[in-house]
């Protein structure tokens, strides 16, 4: 990504929220949340190798940590975002210890099960959390109370926060995390810590899916148990999935296609968006692994090779 | 002990405890069916299936439809229960040689994916073909009321699942342990390679394991199904039992599936009397105990 287009990126987000309906602004806002979420995700199954099955968990932390410092502390908005991803960091900590000692298939399925645990304590430690009725009203300041101020709000926090996760993979921390990932004997051998990097690319990872709840918490108003539930850690896993994870703007390509089909679809035929969004992960996985961003690169790649 | 008796009341009724052991052995059962054919399944053919719960609901569903279209006789509750079994097998298979097939060779996690996949698939279908509406099944004449047992009233129905539960562990035991097929299913758990290097058709095995192991789900769901209200959700909640079983059993283990699913069974039944708020956290912490000291389960092997 050369200068140019971080310009042109940067210009787009400008503009775009000023030129497009409102409700399309809307949609703008939560795409830029779950782009969040998903990079946030990739940053341990595209860097890392690492699938987590249960990113919801973080994600919830951060929606709830805001919504509670809000509306049980009365404290100011920012520091309910602040409180975010610190509370989701926290959560990622705890768990992740225990997580990144195992691989694969068994990584998957304890993430899984700690997700579990987050959902079934926010959905029955009602004094706090409200339970299945969840944290209501949690409406940003006047400042930010129209769709375009927390559009640019939105696009600001996540996009600093994209770019913060680009400057950590090309570091040398995510040099040696991929490393990891093709490798963990040879890693260790030449010295990598592989359990404190993993630890540390979860923690991290946590934090920045913390922060796409926080932000999600005051667009959406209110914060319910579902957050936490299986779907929502499936999200992330689609969108990644949708776009490629071999790139890294994969999911914020991904993030674009899952939001507009959602609105068309979802909107149209709700009943259908599930059978929906199973077919298309079935239909992708069997013929597209590399996603839809990787079919692009391919064809890019072969006409180039072509070309010379 | 007054301690004790005062947080537990129930602690020295021994019959209410009784019924309640006997209660956790039919949850057990239904633990057991749903979770050795996940556990077999992945044995051989190393995929978890996650849509395993989907295929327990859609067995419930077809229990059902068939209780419901079946003339009312004597036999028709134990036709339905012999058939909706094979309706779940079939869709196993046609979703073995359509779509897993083609992902034997992939990355593990694209498998898990896809079989996620797959639930919200199914999930979708299930309503659209019975509708958002709680449905029920009738228990049988014969077993429609309910026994005392040390005084303590015990649903009669229960007692046919429990006498039901030794003749799959046994009927299972056979198959494994003393019948060819048996054979070349614990060597495939083993080396796959080696067997198909062997002359065994490992595509063939995989798609009569993967078949078999939905057949058990779908008599897990169809058995099931006079028991509970059978609801959209109901994948949900067995496929995370289930995967807990599995998990603290060990995957591919099939006495440790049993043992697991004895366990399971009394913790959710005693649960509910000693932490009702937190039985189901209590369990995933046990498993993630389990997952912690011993990854691969209690008699299951560590990953290679």
């Amino acid at each position: 990504m050369n200068v140019a287009r971080w310009v042109g990126a940067l210009a787009a987000m400008i503009i775009m929220p000023l030129v497009l309906p409102s409700f399309v602004v809307v949609v703008l806002t939560e795409i830029a949340i779950v782009a969040l979420f998903a990079t946030a995700f990739n940053l341990l199954m595209g860097y890392g190798g690492m699938v987590s099955f249960g990113h919801a968990a973080y994600f919830a932390l951060g929606a709830y940590a805001a919504a509670l410092v809000v509306k049980r502390g009365e404290l100011p908005m920012l520091l309910g975002l602040a409180a975010a991803p610190v509370l989701a960091a926290v959560g990622a900590l705890l768990f992740g210890f225990f997580i990144v000692r195992l691989t694969h298939t068994y990584f998957a399925m304890l993430s899984l099960a700690f997700a579990q645990i987050v959902f079934t304590v926010v959905f029955k430690w009602t004094a706090l959390t409200g339970g299945d009725n969840g944290i209501l009203n949690v409406w940003p300041p006047l400042w930010l109370k129209s769709p375009r101020a927390y559009c640019y709000f939105t696009l600001a926090v996540a996009g600093s926060a994209i770019v913060a996760i680009h400057a950590i993979v090309n570091s040398p921390f995510g040099y040696a995390l991929k490393a990891i990932r093709d490798n963990p004997r040879r890693a260790r051998f030449i010295g990598v810590n592989v359990r404190r990097h993993q630890l540390i690319a979860f923690v991290l990872s946590g934090a920045f899916s913390g922060l796409a709840g926080g932000l999600f918490a005051f667009f959406n108003g209110s914060v319910f148990p579902d957050f936490a539930f299986l779907n929502k850690s499936f999200e992330p896993l689609v969108v990644a999935l949708l776009g490629g994870v071999q790139s890294f703007f994969g999911p914020l390509a991904g993030a674009f296609g899952f939001k507009i089909l959602e609105t068309v679809i979802a909107r149209q035929w709700p009943m259908y968006w599930p059978l929906f969004l199973g077919s298309v992960v079935i239909v992708v996985i069997i013929l597209l692994p590399q996603g839809f961003v990787g079919l692009v690169e391919r064809r890019r790649w072969r006409s180039r090779a072509t070309g010379r | 002990m007054d301690l004790v008796t005062s947080v537990f009341p129930w602690i020295t009724n021994g019959p209410l405890i009784a019924v309640q052991v006997m209660s956790g052995l039919s949850v057990a059962m239904f633990l057991f069916l749903v979770s050795v054919g996940m556990s077999l399944i992945f044995g051989v053919t190393r995929i978890v299936n996650l849509a395993h719960g989907a295929f327990y609901m859609v067995g419930a569903y077809l229990m059902v439809t068939l209780v419901e279209v079946l003339p009312e006789h004597m036999l028709s509750f134990w036709i339905a229960l012999l058939v909706a079994p094979l309706g779940v097998a079939a869709l196993g298979g046609l979703v073995e040689i359509g779509l897993l097939r083609r992902i034997y060779h992939r990355d593990p996690l694209m498998q898990l994916i896809l079989t996620f996949g797959l639930i919200l698939v199914i999930g979708t279908l299930v309503l659209l073909v019975w509708g958002p509406d709680n449905k029920s099944v009738a228990r049988p004449d014969a077993l429609a009321g309910s026994v005392r047992i040390f005084g303590q009233p015990f649903p009669s129905y229960y007692l046919l699942v429990l006498a039901l539960a030794p003749v799959v562990a046994i009927g299972l035991w056979l198959i494994f342990y003393r019948t060819r097929w048996g054979t070349l299913i614990r060597a495939a758990t083993v080396d796959r390679d080696m067997l198909g290097a062997l002359g065994v058709n490992v595509a063939a095995l995989y798609t009569q394991v993967f078949v078999f192991g939905s057949w058990l789900a779908g008599v897990g769901g169809a058995l099931s199904a006079p028991t509970v209200a059978v609801a959209l959700g109901m994948d949900g909640d067995v496929l995370t039992t289930a995967f807990v079983v599995v998990v603290i059993g060990g995957l591919g283990s099939f006495a440790g599936s049993f043992i697991s699913a004895l366990l399971v069974g009394q913790l959710q039944s005693f649960g509910i009397l000693i932490f009702p708020a937190i039985s189901i956290v209590l369990l995933f912490a046990i498993m993630a105990v389990v997952l912690i000291v011993r990854p691969w389960g209690l008699l299951g092997h560590p990953e290679e």
